[in-house]
């Protein structure tokens, strides 16, 4: 089985102060440090374990600028056969606009596939809807939310997706189809930089968006960027550690949790 | 005639209260609403909107995206295309709302939490909440979105009169994705959705290693250990630990959040908790908008000073 999983590279946020620059225009990017989308390392396991039990390859695509290629290294250093970088010079803010790119880079550059897995989400935009744009313009079915691949058949998969608090449906999908995966599904396997340092010696195909008239289709516009609105606020305590615990133990008291 | 519709979510025959948010957002838009739901009975407040669609199907089928995207081609050939088809920012909703408009073409914003009437734009997080993009869509096609609950329901109000009844029929099932049956949660003997107090740990922790002393802190306490998906998804914690959206609801007496950034999928499953107490390193960590009360620090050294102190 053949599968493209897609897989891009963010900013890590969750420790930063982020920083809005040009009136809103820009975040600063400039001091952060960058990663794999959490979602795709989980669908890149996914798409490699497949592949190890059953045969096939797996194909990794990003889109971005020339420093993506760094997750389709990571990538490569877990199993993926090729490394594609679909070059643009600007984000694509707009999941429309980078269904529309990857679909005519698949079409245009007859990229075969059996399956094409993307994260159910990016960190960064939590759009969560680039597979499911995909798959209606690929006209293929779709599931998102996949916590688990029960059996794959030569014309079908079953498969779990996850609903709310903790149920599951279990669905049956043939196959091409386009998947979105769940993180937890699996446990991604550990990277070393050795790995990844001989992953650079596979050659990895860069592409240019344009050829593929990257944001043509685009709906949306991205106004800017502000920071949310500001809700009640927590009473902050603050002080040395010894002063902080004992308010801490007096709210316990106080809420009756702690005698 | 113009109008919104909105896709009711509905979960083994109930009407799910997140569709309050669907309505309240088309009411603030100015729209006149037609709700399309499932075979079945459910029971909520039908004054809030104009009119419902009843679609002959069942909700397995109607809440797979390739039928809805069929569904919602019946309807726009029964009463003209809608201005807006919203969507709950749910597991089934942004499923079939990022493939409705990808096979209509039509403009998508997902996670749609505010809106701007004078300036026509809607506003989606980013980056879990640390910054909100201003969005609107261009063109004058029809605009998808999906709403995140708790965020319009106030702006639902009742209509003048009651809702006109319409039926869809005629829908057959795609065979390319077909419901098999749901999978229900492993029973366990813990049930964080009882406990008075819990202590919940998220990706902060760190690592595995670090777990065993939240426990015993957690025992000395008497709190219950919880946790926010990544320490779940990790296997640190068992699943029925996780608080969440795609967890537990809980609503203790005090919860207290260590290094968990407050991801609205988190808060969700939390924010009705008594009193929530939220110790994080990043001051500008999103948890201290819903917390009472905040302490900026590292959760290790809390962790370790609080189980001083309750030792004696
Ligand atoms: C469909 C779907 C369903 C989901 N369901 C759930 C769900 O049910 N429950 C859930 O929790 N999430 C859920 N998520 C995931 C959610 O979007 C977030 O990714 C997740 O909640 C983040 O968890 P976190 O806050 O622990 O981690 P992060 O966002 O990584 O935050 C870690 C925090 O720890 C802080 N920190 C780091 N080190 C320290 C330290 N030493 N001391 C103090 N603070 C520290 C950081 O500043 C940061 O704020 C779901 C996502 C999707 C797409
Ligand atoms: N720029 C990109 N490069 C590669 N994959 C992407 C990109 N944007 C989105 N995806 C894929 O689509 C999934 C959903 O993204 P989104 O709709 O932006 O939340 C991600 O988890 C990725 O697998």
């Amino acid at each position: 089985m053949n599968i493209l999983v897609f897989t891009k590279r963010v900013p890590a946020t969750q420790e930063e102060e982020l920083r809005l620059i040009n009136d809103g225009k820009d975040v600063d990017f400039s001091k952060l440090p960058f990663k794999v989308n959490d979602w795709d390392n989980y669908a890149v396991e996914e798409a490699v374990k497949i592949v190890e039990k059953g045969g096939g390859a797996v194909t990794a695509v990003s889109i971005g600028n020339t420093e993506s290629d760094e997750v389709l290294r990571r990538a490569i250093a877990m199993g993926a056969k090729d490394g594609f970088l679909v070059e643009v010079d600007q984000a694509l803010h707009d999941p429309f606009a980078r269904g529309a790119l990857i679909r005519n880079f698949i079409r245009k550059e007859s990229i075969p596939f059996d399956v094409i897995f993307t994260g159910v989400q990016s960190e960064d935009d939590q759009f969560a809807s680039v597979g499911g744009i995909l798959a209606a313009l690929l006209k293929l079915p779709y599931v998102s939310m996949v916590v688990g691949i029960d059996s794959v058949a030569k014309d079908h998969m079953v498969v779990r997706r996850e609903l709310e608090g903790g149920l599951q449906e279990r669905v049956r999908v043939t196959t091409p189809c386009v998947l979105s995966i769940q993180s937890g599904i699996n446990e991604p396997r550990y990277v070393s930089i050795m790995g990844i340092r001989k992953a650079s010696k596979v050659e990895r195909k860069s592409f240019k968006g344009i050829e593929y008239d990257a944001g043509k289709e685009s709906h949306i516009e991205l106004v800017k960027w502000v920071y949310p609105p500001k809700k009640g606020g927590a009473q902050m305590l603050g002080g040395e550690l010894p002063d902080i615990c004992k308010k801490l133990m007096e709210i316990l008291k106080e809420k009756g949790v702690y005698q | 005639m113009s109008y919104a519709l909105i896709v009711a979510e509905t979960r083994r025959g109930i009407f799910e209260e997140r569709n309050l948010d669907s309505i309240g957002i088309c009411a603030l838009l100015g729209k006149e609403t037609a709700i399309l739901l499932p075979d079945g009975q459910y029971s909520f407040n039908e004054k809030l909107v104009d009119s419902i669609i009843r679609v002959k199907a069942d909700e397995e089928v109607f809440l797979n995206p390739l039928n809805m995207t069929a569904i919602i081609e019946k309807v726009s050939e029964a009463r003209g295309r809608p201005d807006l088809i919203v969507f709950t920012h749910s597991s089934s909703g942004a499923e079939s709302a990022a493939y409705a408009a990808g096979l209509f073409g039509f403009p998508v914003i997902t996670d749609v939490s505010g809106y701007d009437k004078e300036r026509g734009i809607f506003f989606k997080s980013y980056y879990s909440d640390k910054l909100f993009g201003e969005f609107k869509t261009t063109g004058g096609a029809t605009a998808v979105l999906t709403v995140r609950s708790g965020s319009f329901k106030e702006f639902a109000a009742e209509k003048a009169a009651a809702p006109r009844e319409e039926v869809v029929e005629g829908i057959t099932a795609s065979d390319s994705r077909t419901f098999v049956e749901y999978v229900e949660e492993e029973k366990t003997d813990i049930d964080i959705t009882k406990a008075d107090f819990l202590l919940s740990v998220g990706r902060g922790v760190g690592n595995k290693d670090e777990i065993p002393a939240y426990e015993e802190l957690a025992g000395l306490l008497k709190a219950v250990i919880s946790g926010s998906r990544p320490v779940i998804d990790k296997m640190w914690l068992p699943k029925a630990r996780q608080v969440g959206t795609s967890g537990k609801t809980v609503k203790p007496k005090v919860y207290l959040a260590m290094g968990i950034s407050g991801a609205f999928q988190h808060i969700a499953g939390m924010k009705d908790a008594d009193c929530i107490i939220a110790i994080n390193k990043d001051a500008e960590a999103p948890i201290f908008q819903y917390a009472h009360y905040g302490i900026v620090a590292d959760m290790h050294k809390v962790r370790d000073a609080l189980k001083g102190v309750l030792k004696g």
